[in-house]
């Protein structure tokens, strides 16, 4: 196992894709969270100050980049590319059997992947979420905005989770499909577009509105609902899902693909 | 070093059989061709060898399977892609990365450039490599362990005719420390030069096995040129002993299944004058060529016709 973690750490830091993902990443995180947290500084001097109920969900919220009020968190979707990478240069330049006659083991070399990927994001997310605190702490600390407080140590838990298991999801995406670019269009298309139309149809398709609660349990709609920051209280599974339902959902599909995963990877020729 | 023992090895494509019970050794000390048609499943065999593809029967380096070697770069060196590795990763980048899997010295990642004469662009992506240098990357991540044994796909592809002598020597000096070295290659003349032993097939079967020499002995484009102005009375006499006789040209003919001295018996035996008796040797292409001969999974047909007309005969 030593020797596939070697391998894929070599992997990852070698390949300029990871350095401009990671910077991008980390600017477009730190930078959204400076303006935010710089606008709504300047909109307590006005009369346009935020309600005095928004108050307490404003740290988490900034830190979270407003993905805890239902808003696409963004950072994932840069980040899990490292993910589709991951397999995607395997399949597109011919390397997977010369990866598989350094590392033999297809376990090893796939658990490896899925560590060292997770790992890399892991740190980039805590980094990037951490200095947007620190960006919101610089401009709001004087209106009484507190950001070493335990919800926003949640969700700074809660954003890296999701992003996590938005990366895996990716990662087992384009190791199934063995195919790069299908693979970053469905990461694209199937949060952002297909589970929103799918919701849509059933809300406005006569006959179809009973089904519509369904679509809390759509793997990506539930997924974000593991940055609520709002709505955090009800009965796990209820309508809208609690942050520890949408984990169970979010994660049990991210396993599911996972586990399809591994076994095609084994099965397969390379 | 190693002997590799191929047993029984098969696959099948979509019900479709590629290789089929495939059997042959490679020995150490030297260079095994491994020859077939386009499709006959070379690839497919190596890819089985390694345990890459899924498939029938077994393959041992050593006694054994590649699977179960630790740190296996270090025992057998495989080069199966034209260009395996990222164009945008630096050279002396995949073969650090390549050598952290095996444990092997970044001090050797550098001998190993020089050695292959990559040095000069040891920080270059290999998206300006040529197909030639890509070739050389790719033998130099197959070297980096100091294996005993090497397998090679079409190694040759893609080099200048420097290159290719470059290849030959390199694959001969390997072989010569007593390495195992199993090589395909669809440049026969090449071959001819480099290999000791062959493995041909065709259509996933295998066709022959053994010494090259053994191998070209056994074409029937092996023959002997005879001159003599009585030619068709010494043809006369040699069909008499089932030999097979064919006139080239008035006064010469050319014989199969008889040797030079024995021929030169029968023509003193009959009183015949012989002005010339030679051996003509069959060239490795000649006798690939006949012993592939109906297996050939894709075959041309001749183009006939007038240009420009789109007429066809």
């Amino acid at each position: 196992m030593t020797a596939a973690l070697k391998y894929e750490w070599m992997r990852i830091r070698t390949i300029r894709s990871t350095w401009w993902l990671t910077t991008i990443a980390f600017l477009f995180g730190t930078a959204l969270a400076f303006l935010v947290s710089w606008g709504i500084s300047e909109s307590f001097k006005t009369e346009n100050a935020p309600p005095a109920a928004d108050l307490k969900v404003l740290a988490p919220m900034i830190v979270s980049h407003f993905s805890g009020d239902g808003a696409p968190f963004f950072l994932p979707y840069i980040l899990a590319m490292l993910g589709v990478f991951a397999w995607g240069h395997e399949y597109r330049h011919g390397m997977i059997r010369a990866t598989l006659t350094a590392l033999p083991s297809r376990n090893n070399a796939w658990v490896a992947k899925y560590l060292v990927v997770g790992v890399w994001v892991v740190l980039v997310i805590l980094a990037t979420l951490l200095v947007s605190a620190l960006m919101g702490w610089m401009w709001l600390r004087d209106d009484g905005i507190d950001f070493a407080t335990y919800e926003v140590g949640a969700t700074i838990v809660k954003a890296t989770t999701y992003s996590l298991l938005f990366t895996w999801v990716a990662t087992a995406l384009t190791s199934i499909l063995r195919h790069q670019g299908a693979a970053l269009v469905l990461m694209l298309l199937w949060p952002l577009a297909i589970e929103n139309i799918i919701t849509l149809i059933l809300q406005v398709a006569p006959g179809l509105e009973d089904l519509a609660p369904a679509t809390r349990f759509l793997p990506y709609n539930a997924g974000q609902r593991i940055l609520s920051v709002r709505d955090a209280t009800g009965s796990l599974f209820g309508d809208p899902l609690t942050p520890w339902a949408g984990f169970i959902v979010f994660g049990a599909f991210a396993a599911a693909l996972m586990a399809a995963s591994l076994l095609l990877f084994q099965k397969r020729d390379a | 070093m190693a002997v590799i023992e191929a047993r029984g090895l098969g696959k099948v494509y979509g019900g479709k059989p590629a290789v089929t019970d495939l059997t042959f050794d490679v020995q150490p000390g030297s260079v095994t061709g491994f020859l077939g048609p386009n499709g006959a499943g070379k690839s497919t065999t190596m890819r089985l060898m390694l345990g890459l593809d899924h498939g029938a029967g077994t393959t041992t380096f050593d006694g054994k399977p590649f699977n179960s070697l630790q740190k296996p770069m270090r025992h057998v060196g495989a080069l199966l892609e034209a260009k395996p590795f990222h164009p945008t990763r630096k050279a002396r980048n995949h073969l650090r990365m390549v050598a952290s899997a095996n444990d092997i010295s970044m001090s050797r990642v550098d001998e190993v450039l020089e050695q292959l004469g990559l040095t000069a662009v040891a920080k270059k992506k290999p998206k300006t490599f040529s197909m030639g240098m890509g070739q050389r990357l790719g033998l130099a991540a197959a070297l980096l362990g100091d294996p005993h044994t090497l397998i090679l796909d079409e190694p040759a592809n893609g080099l200048d005719p420097q290159g290719i002598q470059w290849m030959r020597n390199l694959l001969k000096g390997l072989a010569g420390q007593g390495r195992s070295v199993f090589v395909s290659s669809h440049l026969l003349s090449e071959m001819a030069l480099m290999a000791d032993q062959l493995v041909v097939i065709g259509r996933g079967k295998l066709l022959a096995s053994g010494p090259i020499e053994d191998f070209v002995k056994t074409s029937r484009r092996n023959s002997v040129t005879v001159r003599s102005p009585k030619a068709t009375e010494l043809a006369e006499l040699l069909r008499r002993d089932g030999v097979e006789v064919t006139g080239t040209e008035p006064g010469t003919l050319s014989v199969v299944g008889m040797d030079a001295r024995t021929i030169g018996d029968v023509a003193f035996d009959g009183s015949i004058r012989v002005h010339e008796l030679s051996n003509r040797v069959a060239t490795l292409e000649e006798a690939f060529l006949e012993a592939t001969e109906g297996a050939q999974e894709f075959e041309a047909h001749e183009i006939t016709g007038q240009p420009g007309t789109g007429e066809q005969a």
